[in-house]
């Protein structure tokens, strides 16, 4: 049997008295996918990512990356936040490069070559110049994307990225992140709390109850929607189906308090 | 600027909207002014309190013992400028003032951020901090002549003392504010903690500690005319202190203008430098 590339191995995580992950959560993520976390508000979610980057570590058990238990953070494992996701005292190209500043295998040359090309890469070379607080919201998310690509990040760790931001620019950004995960081929774990959002980006739906977080689904979307997912995708009769039966799991994962 | 009037839905139009003035409005709720209106305004409200000021002087309104006129205070502090050295004691004044402040600020960065960054630290400090940060400087001037007699030292250590632990509080305070997420963004990057403090912390946290340090700058003169008046031969506490022996009113007051001009000096060229250093916010 092979390693799986990324998974977590009877993970426990408790905060004091609060259980977060009571059972032992196992997982495994294959190379390049797209892995959407789904669940109530609260249920634990951004914790099991944040243990993925290093940034908590589990009570019990333990996360590996390529069969290696992941200690603390590192860049290839990269992060991005819904809010204060970009440094605001650099421009946009001063942060993508910012992405590459502890890595000391890379020249100053090769430095500024990725960083044009993932400025390119995320639509944001004219924007070089600018401060984050000049750029739209969408935009800051998109050089903390570029950031985090170009610091070399295999799994970018993605918690609410677009959560902030209105629905067609949300639409725009979820249909480029598609593409720039096919195409750069990276392993994705992206939290949200959009079950369309959900259904559109992911390879797998992983749908938590709440806290404390148990695996209750593990839906193949790319099994029943494909791996390309242009716009048009949200208006077919499938993706409305997959959509509602998402929900409806979601719905019963909340439980009737909610 | 002509658009076709916008058509309602049922057919009846749209009440046609108001129109803006172009004119901005001085009294929007909280709306912006030019950097020229301000200037303006304020050097307005300036003048006329010192015509107001001057009017009631020459009216016979006040006693000029207790309230002389503004003329009467910018000729005595001419004179002084002349004849009393006034600019060298104000001079001897802000170069206390500055060594002072440094000392505070030198000390008081590294301890504030080291209290934020490592919870043991602030453990330790915040109740000694916190006990010295409430007493009343005026209250340790005795102490401190009898620690470092009424040289120099003296009123540096009451200066610092006036600002040191309130500052450390105030950049404590701007580390804790620094976002989470930033730190760990850097983390995730592949930083160790002493890049973090500096690459971006440090960054982070650099508008509001300079915007606290302006301020704390102005509350080491409060602390400066104490330590002037208590123990010194020379600056502007021992000037003010000297003329009211005489009854000087205008010379006592000639004293306290020079250290507003100054305080109004120092703050607005720190306010212009704030601003010219963080554009981006
Ligand atoms: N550092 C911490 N110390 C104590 N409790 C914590 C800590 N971090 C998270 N928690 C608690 O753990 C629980 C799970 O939090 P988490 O942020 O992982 O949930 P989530 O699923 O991401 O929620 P949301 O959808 O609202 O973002 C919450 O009750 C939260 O209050
Ligand atoms: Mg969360």
């Amino acid at each position: 049997m092979t390693e799986p590339y990324l998974a977590f191995d009877g993970v426990t995580k408790r905060f004091g008295a609060l259980d977060v992950v009571g059972q032992p959560f196992d997982l495994t993520i294959a190379r390049n996918d797209f892995i959407v976390f789904l669940g109530p508000s609260g249920c634990g979610k951004t914790t099991l990512m944040r243990m993925v980057g290093g940034l908590d570590t589990p009570t019990g058990g333990d996360i590996r990356l390529e069969g290696v238990p992941v200690g603390g953070p590192d860049h290839r494992r990269g992060m991005v936040f819904q809010s204060y996701s970009s440094f605001p005292w650099l421009t946009v190209a001063e942060n993508v490069l910012f992405g590459m500043r502890y890595r000391t295998d890379l020249t100053e040359q090769q430095k500024r070559a990725r960083r044009d090309h993932y400025l390119d890469l995320v639509g944001l070379y004219e924007f070089s110049d600018a401060y984050p607080n000049k750029v739209s919201g969408g935009m800051r998310q998109r050089v903390a994307i570029a950031r985090t690509l170009a610091a070399g990040s295999e799994v970018l760790l993605m918690d609410e990225p677009f959560g902030a931001l209105d629905a067609q620019r949300r639409e725009k950004l979820q249909v480029e992140l598609r593409g720039i995960q096919r195409r750069d081929t990276k392993t994705v774990v992206f939290v949200t709390h959009d079950v369309e959002e959900a259904v559109f980006l992911a390879d797998r739906v992983i749908v938590f109850s709440k806290r404390p977080a148990r695996l209750v689904a593990d839906i193949d979307v790319t099994a029943q929607l494909g791996a390309e997912r242009p716009l048009e995708l949200r208006d077919s009769p499938e993706f409305f189906r997959l959509r509602n039966g998402v929900l409806k799991l979601l719905r019963e994962a909340a439980g009737d308090d909610e | 600027m002509s658009e076709a009037p916008p058509t309602g839905i049922a057919g009846k139009s749209a009440p046609a909207p108001r129109q803006p003035s172009r004119r901005t409005s001085l009294w929007a709720f909280r709306g912006a002014l030019t950097r020229r209106t301000q200037a303006a305004v304020g050097f307005g409200t300036s003048m006329l309190l010192l015509l107001v000021w001057e009017a009631a002087a020459r009216a016979g309104l006040v006693n000029a013992t207790f309230l002389p006129s503004p003329v009467a205070v910018l000729n005595a502090m001419l004179l002084m400028v002349q004849k009393q050295n006034l600019l060298w004691h104000a001079g001897v004044s802000t170069l206390r003032v500055w060594t002072a402040f440094a000392l505070a600020a030198a000390m008081a960065v590294p301890v504030g951020i080291l209290m934020s960054s490592y919870r043991v630290v602030g453990a330790a400090l915040e109740p000694i901090i916190d006990f010295i940060r409430y007493l009343p400087v005026p209250a340790l001037v005795p102490l401190s002549i009898i620690w470092f007699g009424v040289g120099e030292s003296t009123k540096l250590y009451l200066l610092w003392l006036g600002t040191f632990f309130q500052l450390v509080l105030l950049v404590a305070d701007d580390m804790r504010r620094v976002p989470q997420e930033y730190v760990e963004i850097a983390y995730t990057l592949g930083a160790r903690t002493p890049q973090v403090l500096r690459d971006v912390a440090f960054r982070a946290m650099l508008p509001g500690l300079v915007d606290n340090l302006r301020i704390t700058l102005g509350w080491c003169w409060t602390y400066l005319i104490i330590a002037e008046i208590v123990a010194a031969d020379s600056g502007i506490g021992f000037v003010i202190w000297t003329a009211r022996r005489y009854m000087k009113t205008p010379e006592v007051m000639a004293g306290v203008v020079v250290i507003g001009i100054i305080g109004l000096v120092t703050d607005q060229l720190l306010r212009a430098a704030h601003r010219r250093a963080f554009r981006y916010l």
